[in-house]
């Protein structure tokens, strides 16, 4: 077992690492994301979590329901610490996995992961008691400075562009977007095609989409204090766009994703401009832009996220930041969702999370092979080649599940679930 | 004694003039350090310059931080050593008491405790000339901080000093529970119960129950409820048959079990059983019997869920009739309780009273609570009763249980909450190996199928496992052909999540399934899976790759590894499982050494490995 795995295991104990450790493997996770774009590039399938806000046990019941690292690939959505008792294991624990499963795990810059946001809400805090020195905060607030803006998830539905002509059904294009091969439309399957196209329009138009599956009943939001999953069938937007993953939402200064590559990442989170309104925004029912109750970041409406996704061949925007007490709430006919992953926020407010799994694309096209940080990991290549016999199965499954789940129960936290009496009284 | 040693070099002292410094540092986290590398200036300076130099700087420097002061409180206990040894220990005792007067409690409870530690060292003498002075000056001091801490002092030097010294000290007390502060009262209270039981009845009975009787009436109820624990300490030391002769304590008991106050009858709700124990059995069947039915009718919901968690340890001290006619009809009365924490508290402890119940009573009256109580709609109600089971099982055996409640349980198997799936699941092969084969594959293989595609991961994992336990129980031949079909269909399931399941599943069986088996359902699926889009499904393959390549080097023929270490007899391996190791294994491995995925390639080479390992033969570990 290596040191790294041997850490891994610590920190899932819920114990912390030696700082001597915490300072190697920041300085590993560095080498890894300093090759990042500002946004970077994941491939379905993938489960897309939100705010974890420190709340170790609660992150571990996560990791229960959707799966263990590295088997399921997760991309979490910043704010990985303050409030929660546990920042430092948490934020530790995503860290160690990164580094050890680079391809299996993505982690963008929250708000929260600020020098200035932790000093206040917790973080510095909590790393000063444990450690006796402010060291290992400081190593993590370098780490936060070099954590992506943001994510693309490629591959969930269809992940190319819809076909330039009538004629032609699909391409199928490798990674440096080169058409590699032409579906044309068959006199004799066209039929068939355009019935599976109808099916797939009709459950992506469809508020209420049917889901596949255990049978547990449709809707936009799962049900509050259940462990039922909720299923949407897609979003009016492009049905074959990709999806965006940011913490915050949007910014007046952006209007496409190559502007955010552009930025400057590797600074503190500013007080205004770009990169701090994509950490920062929060949808909102209105029309264009507003001014944001938090003082930081923007309001945006309906149509600021329709022209976006429009320009940019978006299907979707995942984002978080936001307390939803279901979990997870889509917004703007399902072209917006805010993914909430703490249940019981603060230990008090009473939520349910979620997380949000989108598949691989049924049809085995468009499987890109990462290349998080390492440039020679993959070649590339697509894997899938379409074939006419599996274009014509019926697997259509939902665009997307939401996993809904509850705060872990007390007796798996590792504290006594009873205050001695006498404290409670005296 | 420093003499003894040589005295040190100024260069090597100058570590130690800096800690001492440091001491008087400005800054709290300097002086925290400091006081915590107090045994090595300690050990530097020497046991005398120690009780000479450095004790009394430590007397002068209780003006600090609250930080400070608890971290200097707990060294000082540990401090024996340093100053020479049992024979100094009294020089510490100035310095903590000082910090025994110190308004922040938290500094106080930790100078109490370091100096009671001290106390288990001294001699009697030492106690005598400097302990039990420094008890009754903090007792008898002016502001309540110091009394509230000399509570604290009187049952460890008690044992040790002569009967003169422990009347001093009873008298002491008794002035303390008098005290006209309740924080007093209070602390005395506490430290009562454990002063009681280092006299001899006769004291107890003497000196201690009429100031037992004085904190019981006491008019803050944040003293009466401390004086539960007070008796049970008493009714613990006066023998039983002593006990009727003293009707204060009995009367006592029952002011305090109807008190108006309902932290105090929390108290003795909480502390029934410990009660019922320490009395003689006429209290109990004459006294305690209706204050039990009185608390399970409480007003206050925390008083009745604290009467729960009593009801199987003093149902087990009444009489069978007394239970049956008095105690279990107001015991059903909590199955419908308003609140959920009373039933789920219910839920947790009403399978303990099967045993006491008997088959036939615990058909008649404890099944039909069940039932209803598995409806609950609080799920951690139903998920203590599913827990415990196993309980009833033992007691009316498990035909009955699984008529009476089957169809609970299949209910539950599609519960909401994932933790009742999963307790659900934990039960099924004990439920399965009582029932057998034909009733399994009736009523509930269709369930334990199901589970492999459940939206929980936790809950398909679990499948799994359960699946290689219904293997051990019915044998490989009838997992061929109602198991094995089943997994391997998931390995076409549309979302690599559970196209992973299978992955898990094989890797689970592989100690539970035959030669035949792996050959002919097993490989074809895992070649397939090689080919796989996602790398996840990739690595996994790998993984399960390793563990089918550990169990062929060991599996004979005929058999599995499971059946034939549960025969105790030595096997063999056979020649075929290297065969299928190297012509349908490897060649697989050496593809997905070559992949993509960094990730596969990792996982590849270690299954490798583990096929070129030496020595082939060495007990498997067959978790994963």
């Amino acid at each position: 077992m290596s040191d790294l795995d041997k850490a891994i295991e610590t920190l899932r104990n819920c114990r912390p690492i030696p700082e001597a450790q915490v300072r190697e493997i920041c300085h590993k996770a560095r080498e890894l994301l300093i090759e990042d774009g500002n946004v970077v590039t994941v491939s379905a399938p993938v489960t897309i979590c939100g705010d974890i806000h420190g709340q170790f046990h609660d992150l571990m019941e996560l990791f229960r329901v959707g799966g263990q690292v590295p088997d399921t690939n997760y991309l979490f959505m910043g704010d990985f610490v303050d409030r929660g008792f546990y920042s430092l294991e948490s934020f530790l624990l995503l860290l160690c996995l990164k580094v050890r499963y680079p391809d299996r795990m993505t982690l963008i810059r929250g708000n929260h992961e600020s020098r200035q946001i932790t000093t206040v809400y917790g973080f510095y805090d909590e790393c000063l008691r444990k450690y006796g020195s402010a060291n290992v905060w400081r190593y993590c607030c370098d780490i936060f400075d070099y954590l992506a803006l943001g994510a693309i998830v490629l591959g969930a539905s269809y992940t190319l562009p819809p076909p330039a002509s009538p004629d032609i059904e699909l391409e199928v294009r490798n990674a440096n977007n080169s058409i590699m091969s032409n579906f044309q439309r068959h006199p004799n399957s066209i039929n068939k095609i355009k019935e599976q196209d109808q099916s797939r329009q009709d459950e992506m138009m469809a508020t209420n989409g049917a889901g596949e599956g255990s049978g547990s009943s449709p809707g936009k939001t799962g049900p509050p204090g259940s462990g039922a999953s909720g299923y949407s069938s897609g979003s009016v937007g492009n049905p074959a766009g990709a999806v965006l993953c940011v913490h915050g939402g949007l910014s007046p200064l952006i209007d496409t994703v190559d502007k955010i590559r552009l930025l400057d990442r590797k600074q503190e989170v500013p007080h205004e401009g770009a990169m701090c309104d994509l950490l920062w925004s929060d949808p909102d029912e209105i029309d264009g832009w507003g001014l944001s109750p938090r003082g930081a970041g923007f309001l945006f409406g309906a149509d600021i996220v329709k022209v976006f996704n429009h320009r940019n061949d978006l299907s979707l925007i995942a984002r978080a930041h936001q307390l939803v007490m279901e979990g997870f709430k889509e917004m703007f006919d399902a072209s917006i969702v805010t993914v909430w992953s703490a249940p019981n926020y603060c230990y008090r407010c009473g939520n349910v999370a979620a997380i949000l799994e989108l598949f691989e694309d049924n049809s085995g096209l468009g499987i890109l092979s990462r290349s998080n940080g390492d440039a020679n990991r993959s070649d590339g290549g697509p894997r899938g080649v379409l074939m006419e016999n599996e274009l014509a199965a019926p697997h259509l499954g939902p665009a997307r599940r939401y996993r809904v789940f509850q705060a872990a129960p007390q007796d798996s936290r590792g504290m006594p679930a009873k205050k001695p009496v006498a404290d409670y009284f005296l | 004694m420093a003499e003894a040693n040589s005295p040190p070099k100024p260069d090597e002292l100058y570590p130690i003039a800096v800690l001492i410094d440091e001491l008087k540092h400005d800054d709290v986290l300097l002086r925290l350090n400091a006081i915590h590398r107090l045994p090595t200036i300690a050990l530097a300076l020497g046991d005398e310059r120690t009780r000479e130099e450095l004790i009394p700087f430590l007397d002068e420097s209780v003006e600090d931080e609250d930080e400070v002061l608890v971290a200097l409180s707990e060294e000082l206990g540990k401090f024996i050593e340093y100053v020479g040894g049992p024979e100094w220990g009294h020089v510490l005792l100035s310095p903590l008491e000082n910090l025994a007067a110190i308004e922040e409690p938290v500094v106080r409870d930790k100078a109490v405790e370091s100096l009671n530690k001290i106390c288990a060292e001294l001699s009697p003498e030492q106690v005598e000339q400097y302990f039990i002075p420094l008890t009754l000056r903090l007792s008898k001091a002016d502001w309540f901080t110091s009394k509230v801490s000399g509570c604290g002092l009187y049952t460890a030097p008690y044992a040790k000093v002569s009967p003169g010294s422990q009347e001093q000290l009873r008298g002491a007390f008794n002035l303390l529970v008098r005290d006209e502060t309740p924080m007093v009262r209070r602390q005395a209270a506490t430290n009562m119960a454990k002063f009681v039981k280092e006299m001899p009845a006769a004291i107890v009975v003497q000196e201690m129950i009429p100031m037992f009787e004085h904190l019981a009436g006491d008019d803050q109820d944040s003293v009466r409820l401390l004086t539960v624990e007070i008796l049970i300490s008493i009714a613990e030391v006066v023998p039983k048959e002593q006990q009727s002769s003293h009707g204060v304590l009995l009367r006592s008991l029952r002011q305090l079990i109807e008190d108006k106050s309902w932290r105090v009858r929390y108290m003795i709700a909480d502390r029934f059983e410990k009660i019922a124990k320490a009395v003689d059995e006429e209290v109990v069947s004459r006294d305690l019997v209706p204050a039990f039915v009185k608390l399970l009718k409480d007003n206050e919901a925390e008083v009745r869920t604290a009467i729960a968690g009593q009801i199987p340890g003093f149902c087990a001290l009444v009489d069978r009739n007394t239970l049956l006619n008095d105690i279990m009809n107001h015991i059903e009365d909590l199955v419908s309780d308003s609140s959920q924490h009373v039933r789920a508290a219910l839920g947790t402890q009403i399978s303990g009273l099967a045993p006491i119940l008997g088959k036939q009573e615990t058909i008649n009256n404890l099944l039909p609570m069940f039932l209803q109580m598995l409806k609950d709609e609080f799920p951690e109600v139903r998920l203590h009763i599913i827990s415990k089971l196993e309980l009833i099982n033992q007691v009316i055996g498990i035909d009955l249980l699984s008529q009476s409640l089957l169809p609970a349980i299949v209910q539950l198997a599609e519960d909401k909450q994932w933790r009742v799936r999963l307790a659900i699941i934990e039960y099924i092969p004990l439920l399965a190996s009582q029932l057998g084969v034909k009733f399994f594959d009736d009523k509930l293989s269709q369930l334990c199928m199901g589970w492999l595609g459940d939206t929980v991961f936790s809950i398909r994992e679990a499948a799994t496992t359960n699946l290689k336990k219904l293997t051990e129980v019915f044998g490989v031949d009838w997992a061929s052909e109602a198991i094995i079909p089943k997994v391997m269909a998931m390995g076409g399931h549309p979302n690599y999540l559970y196209r992973m399941t299978t992955c898990f599943a094989i890797t689970t069986l592989a100690s539970v399934v035959s030669m035949d088996v792996i050959a002919k359902s097993i490989l074809p699926m895992l070649e397939k899976l090689t080919a796989d889009d996602i790398p996840n499904i990739r690595f996994n393959v790998s993984k399960t790759y390793g563990e089918l390549i550990k169990v062929l080097r060991r599996l004979p023929d005929q058999g599995t590894i499971y059946t034939l270490e549960q025969a105790g007899a030595p096997f063999s391996p056979s020649p075929r499982g290297q065969q299928l190791i190297e012509e349908r294994i490897m060649p697989c491995l050496e593809k997905l050494q070559k992949d993509d995925d960094v990730d596969v390639r990792f996982f590849a080479t270690t299954a490798a490995a583990e096929a070129t390992a030496p020595g082939g033969g060495e007990p498997m570990n067959t978790s994963p």
